[in-house]
């Protein structure tokens, strides 16, 4: 473990060098870029040095658990003990909001999920950063750019190191905020400016049940700290909800719009729309296709490795909650298998190389969290870990891809990329190896997919056999959306580097393009396409070029981890060790086994995953490397289902007519009744009636008569309101 | 008693310099004949500029000579007057905290007249330093009688800012604020003689011991509740502030939303809650309903506007639908959250009033869709106005937050319905607020008489600046303020359940 002024460092390094960007004028774009790479890698460092260190001294024994003075909370931790100790280190830096019971700190918790979380983070944005020298080293605007992502690694880390939901909700806002700052980068063209509205207000809908949620934590705990709510789960303590009896945490009751629900049910389902907003789950999931309107390293740090896993955590880390509810935990796995199994749909039937990823990502979180639905919260993790590696190696792949096609992003403009650029395609074969889950069961062979994915099934597996609630559609769901992901990664491959490169007979293709753009993408990705091919206009007769060193290295450091961070870290996870690894910060019910209870599963389990990838890549390989026609002609064809899942299932159009709509009807409504009816029988009525202009002011006293009146009526409707609501009944 | 009388020193001050200003001006019209040159317009301004930064100046010492720590009214200077009205001022947390806020909006306010304001300058600086002495006044007076001189002579010169030196409508504007406010302190006025003379005195801390009969209170707190809700503003008494807002110069409107609008909080923490206890427990549905339509209508409302101002206009209604909740939730998280609601809004939506202000300078318009692209010119400008936003959107991290938080957390532990509706309004508040900065701030320059507009200027950053900075430090150190209201929101708290 790290002391504290390290982590300390850690956590504020990254804030305080955003802060350079503010002085960019003076002291020009290189110092702010070197400030925040530099500041951010030795973060990186300093986090997967602990972290490794942290998992090679599990693995020893209960004496690895370090004893540094000051770490009075790292206290001996039972190994071979069934459920550990919290093994838990507290800074607290300076108190936030303190009232009555209210007591928030600014503070860093240490513990195994924080860990994990802080190298996932900063050794991503680490290397992010770096790659942003090459990807962004034509924009005019750089020092913003850095100055965006230290800001956004800052919020992410404050995220993840809270000790109360307030500090989480400050993180959890604030990466919105760099989200949105970092998607709107470009922001004098339309396109970005509206996805990056998108996903603030998206996240806002799922923040307003988060914010909710730690309204009925403190309600019931009257305490916004983990500690205290989560302990006194634990524990099972006796809690006094307001208007209520006194009951034990886990079967208290509170009162809810009236109704009388299971307290812990109802802040396991309000928390779990605030994660489903910054996941991008089943219906708040549309802001993150949209979000690729942001520079490409944004992409893969915000989008795929970091900020949208945060709904995943909060979930494990609130895992004591989630393991007393049944609808909530079940509202979770349905939700998180729904969401992969739709996200995968959607993605094989886009052309866009960055919106393929992107459903991609949406569809992995679905994985992670129907894996923490069914009690398999270190699965979750562990998948959360290694999807950060590969995910972020796609997305960087792609954006070498995107740097050497000059801009172009539409797949069908691609191919036979293998050639020009074979260091990303080296990368981005590992990325989809990975993804997939490539591996041999019973051996420790296979990509790092492999070892989370598997661990998933095989737990949904388990969780239906014990009869968790919607494990068995999660394992159905999460099966056939592999045998999707397999074919929509290799489509990805084979329409990009394999085959006829375009640029060679260009002439040919376009017009093809054309058409097909249109239908295709609909209005969103049009504009989009459009300045896709302004770019390409200056660069077409260029031909395409592998990234610079700079861009390469990343790929480099992720691909290694994309192969081996499932092998090194399975048995820290997810497998013997797992207990003392996660040290408490992971709570099980006594009752729930999933975690083990997945070797136990029908050897069929186990070869199933295998089975479907390779026939996903088996389809891939005839539809659009042998015959790459196929799929453009299945495109062309239009049918329906290729229209439903080219088109998203219509959400954008969904939600458009029925909800933005409808809500800019009651404001025009609204508005109006203001002006007519409030005004009209208010001052202009009045004025009217005293038989004034409302330009003759010296005549307004004749008016106070119907002053009162108005008075009078408006106390008559407030006082009527009152008794309603008394007799109504509606608390 | 006895001691210096910082209270009164600190609430007069402006209204001295009124009047030194009022004389010097009187002796120097023979010379100039009463035109206005440019430099004597700035003389006028920066002699008001001291005077007002003078009384800043003696509201931080009553700041120092205030200990938080103790119960009750402080710095009370207490004479007799007329039978059972006194002239007596003191503070306590709450009011100390108001008392800043306008002694520290004030200064800003006449600096953003700079540049603004041409014509009767001297007439201008005299209502606002008169408005200074009034609404100070509100925050200390310790007497019914001396509370409602000043909570009424304020708004005669603030109908003259807006009258005289607003905008093209400013005239129906004037009239419909006048209209509106006045009908209620008529109301109010009634209720304090019944008062009075049911209780034998107007002081605040007889009238706060006294029991009133349920019944008697019901009336009472109409009465009052009439006047407040107007000043607030609540719906449906909410209409004349964008008309007011739109109409009024910057600096008025700075003022306007910063300061006047929180007498209508105040009135409720001081009169509402302490002194008719029953009647606000009776009244919490109906008020928790009025604060949870006009967070949503207004929000919305304020989404379809095409004038700046309007939109914020609409957007502090909204805000103060918040405070209103946490006042009503009668918890200490709900009413610390509503004043500190109450102190950060004045900062938030004064900074976006000169925001507006400095665009408004510059091009005459304040039609939305005269901008677009003004990061392109107006870099800095640009991330003054991205703080702002998200402020006025609550940003964890921003003094919006904190207050938004702690009154829904305040009013979830009344009434979760409450609580949920006014969480619909954070979602929505991010509608507008975003909506307006991309329509102006972001895109391409289309308006050509853009393309040489400049950035904020030495004055403008004068003014704006500090409010970023206390967004900012009340956002991370909230404390700082909760510490100085703790004791006045528990005594609000206890007297409360005294009574019922």
């Amino acid at each position: 473990m790290l002391p504290d002024s390290l982590l300390i460092y850690i956590v504020l390094a990254p804030g305080v060098a955003a802060l350079t960007g503010l002085f960019h004028k003076w002291i020009g774009d290189r110092v702010v870029m070197t400030v925040t790479t530099g500041v951010v890698l030795s973060c990186g460092a300093l986090s997967i040095y602990q972290l490794i260190a942290y998992a090679a001294g599990i693995g020893g024994a209960a004496e690895a658990v370090h004893h540094a003075s000051g770490y009075d909370a790292y206290l001996t931790a039972g190994v071979e003990a069934a459920h550990v100790e919290l093994r838990q280190h507290i800074i607290t830096l300076m108190p936030w909001i303190h009232v009555g019971d209210f007591q928030a700190n600014w503070a860093i918790r240490v513990d195994t999920l924080s860990i994990v979380m802080m190298a996932v983070i900063t050794g991503v944005s680490g290397l992010v950063h770096l790659y942003s020298w090459g990807y962004m080293s034509e924009d005019p605007h750089k020092s913003r750019f850095f100055a965006y992502l230290s800001l956004f690694t800052f919020m992410m880390l404050m995220l993840v190191v809270a000790d109360n939901f307030i500090q989480l909700f400050f993180g959890w806002e604030g990466v919105g905020l760099a989200s949105y700052l970092l998607i709107g980068f470009w922001y004098t063209k339309k396109a970005p400016n509206d996805a990056s509205i998108k996903a603030f207000v998206t996240n806002r809908v799922g923040d307003f049940g988060l914010a909710l949620g730690i309204m009925a934590v403190f309600f019931v705990f009257k305490s916004v700290e983990f500690g205290p709510v989560l302990e006194a789960i634990r524990t099972n303590a006796v809690v006094t909800p307001m208007f209520a009896e006194a009951a034990p945490a886990r079967e208290a009751v509170m009162v809810f719009f009236g109704e009388r629900v299971y307290a812990l049910e109802l802040i396991g389902i309000l928390l779990f729309i605030g994660a489903m907003g910054k996941s991008a789950q089943f219906f708040l999931h549309v802001w993150l296709p949209d979000a690729m309107e942001g520079p490409t390293p944004v992409s893969a740090l915000i989008h795929a490795a970091t900020m949208v896993t945060a709904g995943v955590y909060l979930v494990c880390l609130l895992s004591p909650i989630y393991e007393y509810t049944f609808y909530a935990s079940g509202m979770v796995a349905l939700v998180g298998a729904v969401t992969a199994l739709y996200a995968a749909t959607v993605g094989m039937a886009q052309n866009d190389i960055k919106r393929v990823i992107a459903y991609s990502t949406c569809s992995q979180l679905g994985y992670m969290f129907f894996a923490a639905g069914v009690g398999a919260y270190e699965a979750a993790m562990f998948h959360l870990f290694t999807h950060a590696f590969f995910k972020a190696l796609l997305f960087l792949g792609a954006g070498s891809v995107i740097h050497g096609m000059h801009h172009e992003q539409d797949m069908r403009r691609m191919g036979g990329l293998a050639k020009f650029m074979p260091l990303t395609y080296a990368a981005m074969m590992i990325g989809t190896i990975a993804i997939i889950g490539l591996g041999l069961p019973h051996t420790k062979l296979g990509f790092s997919g492999f070892f989370s994915k598997d661990a998933i099934l095989e737990s949904a597996f388990a969780g239906a056999t014990a009869g968790v609630s919607f494990a068995e559609v999660a394992f159905w769901f999460g099966l056939l959306a592999a045998f999707l992901t397999s074919f929509y990664s290799w489509r990805l491959i084979y329409m990009t580097f394999h085959g006829p490169a375009p640029h060679e007979a260009h002439a040919h293709d376009a017009h093809a393009h054309d058409a097909h753009a249109h239908d295709a993408h609909g209005q969103d990705a049009h504009a989009h396409d459009d300045h896709a091919r302004d770019d390409h206009g200056h660069g077409h007769d260029h031909k395409p070029h592998e990234s610079p060193l700079v861009m390469l290295i990343p790929l480099a450091l992720l691909s290694i981890g994309a192969v081996f961070a499932g092998f090194y870290f399975y048995d820290a996870f997810v497998d013997a060790n797992n207990e003392a690894f996660w040290a408490g910060a992971i709570y099980r019910a006594e009752t729930n086994h999933v975690l083990h209870d997945r070797h136990n599963v029908p050897e069929w389990v186990l070869w199933a995953p295998l089975v479907v990838t390779v026939g996903g890549f088996l389809i891939a390989t005839f539809t659009y490397f042998f015959n790459r026609g196929v799929g453009a002609r299945v495109a062309a064809s239009g049918g329906p289902l290729h229209a439903l899942f080219s088109n998203k299932w219509y959400f954008d159009e969904i939600y458009q007519a029925t909800l933005v709509r409808g809500s800019a009807f009651l404001g025009n409504l609204f508005w109006k009744a203001d002006k007519k009816v409030i005004d009209g029988i208010g001052p202009d009525g009045l004025a009217k009636l005293a038989g004034m202009s409302s330009r003759r002011l010296s005549l307004m006293h004749s008016g106070y008569l119907y002053h009162y009146a108005f008075v009078i009526i408006g106390a008559a409707i407030i006082f009527g309101a009152v008794l309603w609501l008394r007799s109504g009944g509606v608390n | 008693m006895g001691g210096f009388p910082i209270l009164s020193v600190m609430t007069f001050l402006p209204l001295a310099g009124a009047l030194l200003v009022m004389l010097v001006r009187a002796a120097t019209a023979g010379s100039s004949k009463g035109e206005s040159s440019s430099q004597s317009r700035k003389a006028v301004l920066l002699a008001a500029f001291i005077i007002s930064a003078a009384t800043f100046v003696a509201s931080v010492a009553a700041f120092f000579a205030f200990d938080p720590s103790v119960d009750g009214y402080q710095l009370v200077e207490q004479y007799a007057w007329y039978g059972p009205i006194s002239y007596k001022l003191g503070i306590d947390g709450l009011s100390l905290s108001l008392v800043l806020l306008t002694t520290f909006l004030t200064p800003i306010c006449l600096l953003a007249s700079w540049n603004s304001i041409e014509k009767r300058v001297t007439e201008y600086v005299i209502a606002f330093l008169v408005l200074e002495t009034f609404m100070i006044g509100v925050f200390v007076s310790l007497d019914l009688v001396l509370f409602y001189i000043f909570f009424e002579a304020g708004l005669i010169p603030m109908f003259l800012i807006v009258g005289i030196w607003g905008g093209k409508d400013r005239v129906y504007a004037a009239f419909k604020f006048f209209l509106y406010t006045l009908i209620g302190s008529l109301l109010m006025l009634i209720a304090m003689v019944y008062m009075i003379l049911a209780a034998g005195s107007a002081d605040f801390e007889v009238l706060e011991k006294f029991a009133f009969a349920p019944g008697i209170q019901t009336w009472l707190w109409l009465a009052f509740m009439a006047s407040f809700a107007v000043k607030l503003p609540m719906w449906p008494v909410h209409t004349w502030l964008p008309d007011a807002h739109v109409q009024a110069p910057t600096a008025g409107s700075v003022i306007l939303a910063g300061v006047l609008l929180k007498m209508g909080g105040y009135g409720m923490l001081r009169f509402s809650l302490p002194m008719f206890p029953d009647a606000s427990a009776l009244f919490q549905p109906a008020m928790f309903a009025l604060a949870v339509i006009a967070i949503v209508y207004t929000s919305l409302v304020a989404w379809r506007q095409t004038d700046m101002k309007k939109l914020i206009a609409y957007s502090s209604v909204a805000h103060m639908g918040f405070v209103t909740l946490g006042i009503f939730a009668f918890n200490e998280t709900g009413v610390q959250g509503a004043i500190f609601q109450m102190l950060s809004h004045g900062l938030i939506s004064g900074a976006l009033f000169l925001i507006v202000g400095v665009v408004y300078d510059r091009m005459h318009t304040r039609e939305i869709a005269a901008y677009g692209g003004l990061v392109n010119r107006m870099p800095i400008y640009a991330s003054f106005f991205m703080l702002f936003t998200m402020a006025n959107v609550g940003l964890p991290g921003t003094s919006g937050f904190v207050g938004e938080i702690l009154t829904m957390v305040g009013g979830f532990q009344a009434a979760t319905w409450a609580a949920a509706g006014a969480a619909l309004g954070v979602i929505f508040s991010a509608v507008y607020m975003l909506t307006l900065y991309r329509r102006t701030v972001f895109g391409e320059i289309t308006n050509p008489h853009l393309n040489d507009i400049k950035d904020m200027n030495i004055v403008e950053w004068i003014c704006i600046a500090p409010l970023a900075a206390l967004t900012i430090l009340f956002g991370v150190a909230p404390n700082l303020i909760f510490n100085l209201t703790d004791s006045s929101t528990a005594r609000v708290l206890s007297l409360m359940a005294g009574g019922q």
